[in-house]
């Protein structure tokens, strides 16, 4: 077994975008274990930043460098229409995990057994986000980067997928890109990006009510 | 292999292929009833083994092609290319194991039509069937070799320009390579320009890999002293298409 602890630094003046710059880090950012947010206005560069931690798109300057299995799960994954979530499960989630990915699929209420194209945005959402956590390798360190995961998603399915993130947050390493919808979110660990600079903020206690001033 | 596993349930559960096994496997014992070849009983298997043949090809262009293209659009669309990417799975990885998925329900068109053949239209003579089944055999290996690399062109082109370009594409090629190249001859036959002969021997000449004619005939089977050098000749184009088809294949769409 390698060592369990994942890793994610951004070393200083590392510059992401397309072909221009969207935004910089001023500084060196380090991400452990444990789930991270990342903040930014519509078109900042949320998601291409994580596609360029995923190694989609290549970094215009500086250094990224990431110690786990990275996964990406991006805002708009969809699967054939013609195929259903356990159909999906089966393919993607190693025989050991698959029982407890069909239980927790019961317990948010998606049907399993439903076309993958029937199904509505948010239970689209949950199939995604199943196939995502119970590929993860629980003996290794794991990078697992979501883009936009909760949006469309219900407050249970949502409690639930946090439940589970504070239970793997031993070996797994969370960018979690959203829109916070209530005031009192708690975000000890968030990645800001605020105008063209990549900022990292820290805190026990530190809410979206308090972060959310420096978005504007 | 998860992306080999997701395409090919994919491809299961579409269910298409039934009904490229229903051509392939019962469409030749039907159309012969249909055609003169019941007006001449001598007739009969010859015709049988020529829509044997000819449901393989029609299925293999039609949906095996069009089921390719769909996936490597899909793939490159879909986020999926870009999931499993992150996750370690290069490009290269990525279209092996959807060509392979691909492959396990488009090879057995090659192998089913071979099979009906030996089965259902060898000749009565002992000689004249084991050379019906050589042949038979031998164009079952050439349909593989030939289908094979359009496969990975249909899904590398429709990953960069989408399915209905990556369809386009093999399918025209393979019916310029079955046909057209025969057109192009009698072309050149005529009127020798050097820039037409070039083309004709740049082409792809698929029509070598159809056993149609051999098969209607009773021509035998292809010589074994030679049958190597046609296997060569396909294997070749088999890897410049890969090489083309690599460069091509994209996990996310621009």
């Amino acid at each position: 077994m390698s060592d369990p602890s994942p890793q994610l630094q951004l070393s200083p003046g590392l510059t992401i975008g397309y072909t221009v710059p969207l935004a910089r880090a001023s500084e060196a950012i380090s991400l452990g274990r444990g789930t991270h947010f990342l903040l930014g206005r519509n078109g900042r560069g949320k998601t291409t930043l994580l596609r360029t931690v995923a190694r989609t798109i290549r970094e215009l300057e500086g250094q990224l460098t990431r110690h786990g299995r990275m996964r990406y799960v991006p805002e708009d994954l969809s699967f054939d229409e013609e195929l259903n979530a356990k159909s999906i499960f089966k393919a993607l989630i190693p025989a050991p995990r698959l029982q407890a990915a069909l239980d927790l699929a019961r317990r948010i209420e998606l049907d399993v057994r439903k076309p993958y194209g029937k199904l509505s945005t948010g239970n689209r959402r949950k199939t995604n986000l199943i196939v995502a956590e119970f590929s993860l390798d629980p003996d290794e360190p794991n990078i697992l980067l979501l883009d936009e995961p909760f949006s469309g998603l219900d407050a249970y399915a949502r409690q639930q997928f946090e439940e589970i993130w504070a239970e793997s947050s031993g070996n797994t390493l969370r960018l979690v890109s959203c829109h916070p919808d209530y005031d009192s979110m708690e975000m000890p660990s968030v990645l800001v990006i605020q105008g063209d600079r990549i900022l990292h903020e820290t805190g026990d206690g530190q809410t979206w009510s308090q972060l959310k001033s420096q978005l504007n | 292999m998860p992306l080999f596993r997701l395409t090919l349930t994919t491809l299961f559960r579409r269910k298409a292929w039934a009904v490229c096994a229903l051509l392939v496997l019962g469409m030749p014992f039907v159309l012969p009833q249909l055609s003169s070849g019941t007006e001449n009983p001598a007739l009969l298997k010859p015709a049988l083994a020529q829509a044997a043949w000819c449901m393989a090809w029609l299925s293999a262009v039609f949906w095996g092609f069009f089921a390719a293209a769909r996936i490597g659009e899909k793939n490159s669309r879909s986020g999926i290319g870009e999931y499993f990417h992150s996750s370690g799975l290069s490009a290269t990885r990525q279209l092996l194991e959807i060509w392979a998925a691909l492959m396990v329900f488009v090879a057995p068109l090659g192998i089913g039509a071979a099979t009906v053949c030996s089965l259902a239209a060898s000749p009565a003579a002992a000689d004249e069937r084991s050379m019906w089944i050589a042949t038979n055999f031998q164009y079952g290996l050439l349909f593989i070799l030939v289908v094979a690399p359009l496969i990975a062109l249909a899904v590398a082109v429709a990953s960069r320009f989408g399915s209905l370009t990556g369809f386009l594409v093999s399918a025209g090629l393979t019916t310029y390579g079955l046909y057209g190249v025969g057109y192009m001859k009698l072309l050149l036959s005529i009127e020798g320009n050097p820039l037409l002969s070039w083309l004709w021997s740049a082409s792809p000449h698929y029509h070598f890999a159809d056993p149609t004619e051999r098969l209607r005939y009773k021509l035998g089977a292809i010589e074994w002293s030679q049958f190597p050098l046609l296997l060569a000749y396909f294997a070749g184009i088999f890897l410049l298409y890969t090489a083309i088809s690599r460069l091509l294949f994209r996990v996310k769409a621009a």
